[in-house]
């Protein structure tokens, strides 16, 4: 498990296209918002938290199944399959590596979301980071279960959004509402059944994802 | 032998189930229009409740039909029932798309608006967005083995969605109706009961004769697709 989670984050520091076009359309789709909504400066620090994972669940969606199609690509999923190991432990490793690299994705993007909103995260870092990493291995968990099923279609890559998205309908509700709780100065203890609900949703699929993994990664 | 079950189902299916629809669903009609009393609170636009909760139902049915099938085709890998689990998200899609204009016909009336983002009607939506982007993903995956695996896992993870739609009015504030099981403010009249009951049999049933056929057309498109192949 370790080795897969090693081949692909090096294989991903060589060529850095996944995080990079994560960061770059991330920032689009926060520029985007600001010219098709129109918003003043009051109204984008009210809707900065619904902003914030708009782009990061439209980014992660269109990128997210990389780590497994180029595997299928490159003809070494067969390897994978028939290599003497758990198929749920392959979910794991791939859940893994989609988590660093959607990490990466909101460590650097988060300081451009914070100028363009106005809005302060420095203080809020720590309760920040916890719910920002809840809401991301949702996304992960469910992106990296579905991301062969998407390359098997004619629509290849944009099939997963449109299988992801309504799956992650619940978690990005509350994670949208877990961080404009924090970033109005809310602890973690006084988020409530959206925190529940979040950290459900991860243990949820990624139970499924490890066990289903064992049924979808057949080559 | 349990491969054989959904096909035997089936059979059954296609001749007792179109017997009781077209017998129960003329008599249901008649019993919204001219039996059941008016709804004191809600008047005439009560009616659509007759068609609305019993489309529900057989949606929830379907899906969850869709997810127990998903797991015995996981477990077997036999293509009965792989049919059996699509042709299920076939009738889902219907009635559950019924729920969703009936319901928003009576929100009209009852609420001034189309759709509202109450939680009973959200989770509802993600529900049907769940296994609309099955139907779509059997119709771009045609012609890959593995569709029907994939499919498979989708539809267990859209069935886990029921139970969150059905207690979303218990667990959130909602402004959805709840008339079954609300010992507050459901209804209590027999004839309204007995309509309600009698709507939940008839749609089922048409509901039920309609996985039946399709089922059914999914299997003989698979022989078909068998025996051109093999055609010198």
């Amino acid at each position: 498990m370790g080795a897969i989670v090693w081949k692909d984050l090096l294989s991903e520091l060589r060529s850095r296209d996944t995080v990079m076009s994560l960061f770059v359309l991330g920032v689009l789709v926060l520029v985007i918002f600001q010219f098709a909504l129109n918003l003043t400066p009051t109204e984008t620090r009210r809707l900065a938290p619904g902003m914030l994972w708009t782009a990061i669940v439209i980014s992660s969606s269109l990128a997210i199944g990389r780590t497994l199609i180029s595997e299928r690509e490159a003809g070494c999923l067969g390897a994978l399959v028939i290599a003497p190991i758990d198929r749920g432990s392959i979910f794991i490793a791939k859940l893994v590596v989609n988590l660093v690299l959607l990490s990466v994705f909101e460590i650097t993007l988060l300081p451009v979301f914070a100028l363009m909103s106005d809005v302060s995260i420095l203080a809020v870092w720590p309760q920040l980071a916890v719910v920002m990493f809840a809401g991301t291995l949702g996304l992960a968990a469910v992106g990296t279960l579905f991301a062969l099923a998407a390359a098997g279609t004619r629509a290849r890559e944009t099939m997963l959004p449109l299988i992801a998205l309504p799956l992650e309908i619940p978690l990005v509700l509350a994670a949208v509402q877990c961080t404009e709780a924090v970033l109005a100065g809310a602890s973690l203890t006084a988020l409530g059944a959206w925190a529940n609900l979040l950290f459900a949703f991860d243990a949820l699929f990624v139970a499924v994802g490890w066990l289903a993994f064992e049924f979808v990664a057949v080559e | 032998m349990t491969q054989r079950l959904p096909v035997t189902i089936e059979k059954w299916s296609l001749w007792l189930f179109p017997a009781a629809a077209t017998l129960l669903i003329p008599i249901a009609i008649l019993g919204v229009f001219f039996w059941v009393p008016t709804d004191a609170g809600l008047g005439l636009s009560q009616r659509i409740f007759y068609f609305h909760v019993p489309c529900a139902m057989a949606s929830f049915a379907s899906y969850a039909a869709a997810g127990l099938c998903g797991i015995a085709y996981l477990r077997s890998s036999a293509s009965e029932w792989d049919h059996a689990s699509n042709a299920a998200v076939g009738t889902g899609m219907l009635f559950g798309s019924l729920v969703l204009i009936t319901g928003s016909i009576w929100a009209r009336t009852a609420w001034g608006t189309w759709w509202t983002w109450d939680a009973r009607l959200t989770t509802f939506l993600i529900l049907w967005l769940v296994f609309a982007s099955y139907t779509i993903l059997r119709a771009l995956g045609r012609g890959n083995d593995m569709t029907p695996r994939y499919a498979a896992v989708l539809a267990i993870v859209g069935a886990m969605n029921i139970p969150l739609v059905m207690v979303a009015t218990k667990l959130w504030r909602t402004i959805h109706p709840q008339v079954i099981g609300n010992p507050k403010g459901g209804i209590d009249d027999p004839r309204m009961l007995a309509t309600l009951g009698l709507g939940m049999v008839a749609i089922l049933s048409l509901c039920v004769w309609f996985w039946a056929l399709r089922s059914r057309i999914l299997r003989v498109e698979e022989k078909l697709a068998v025996l051109e192949t093999s055609r010198p």
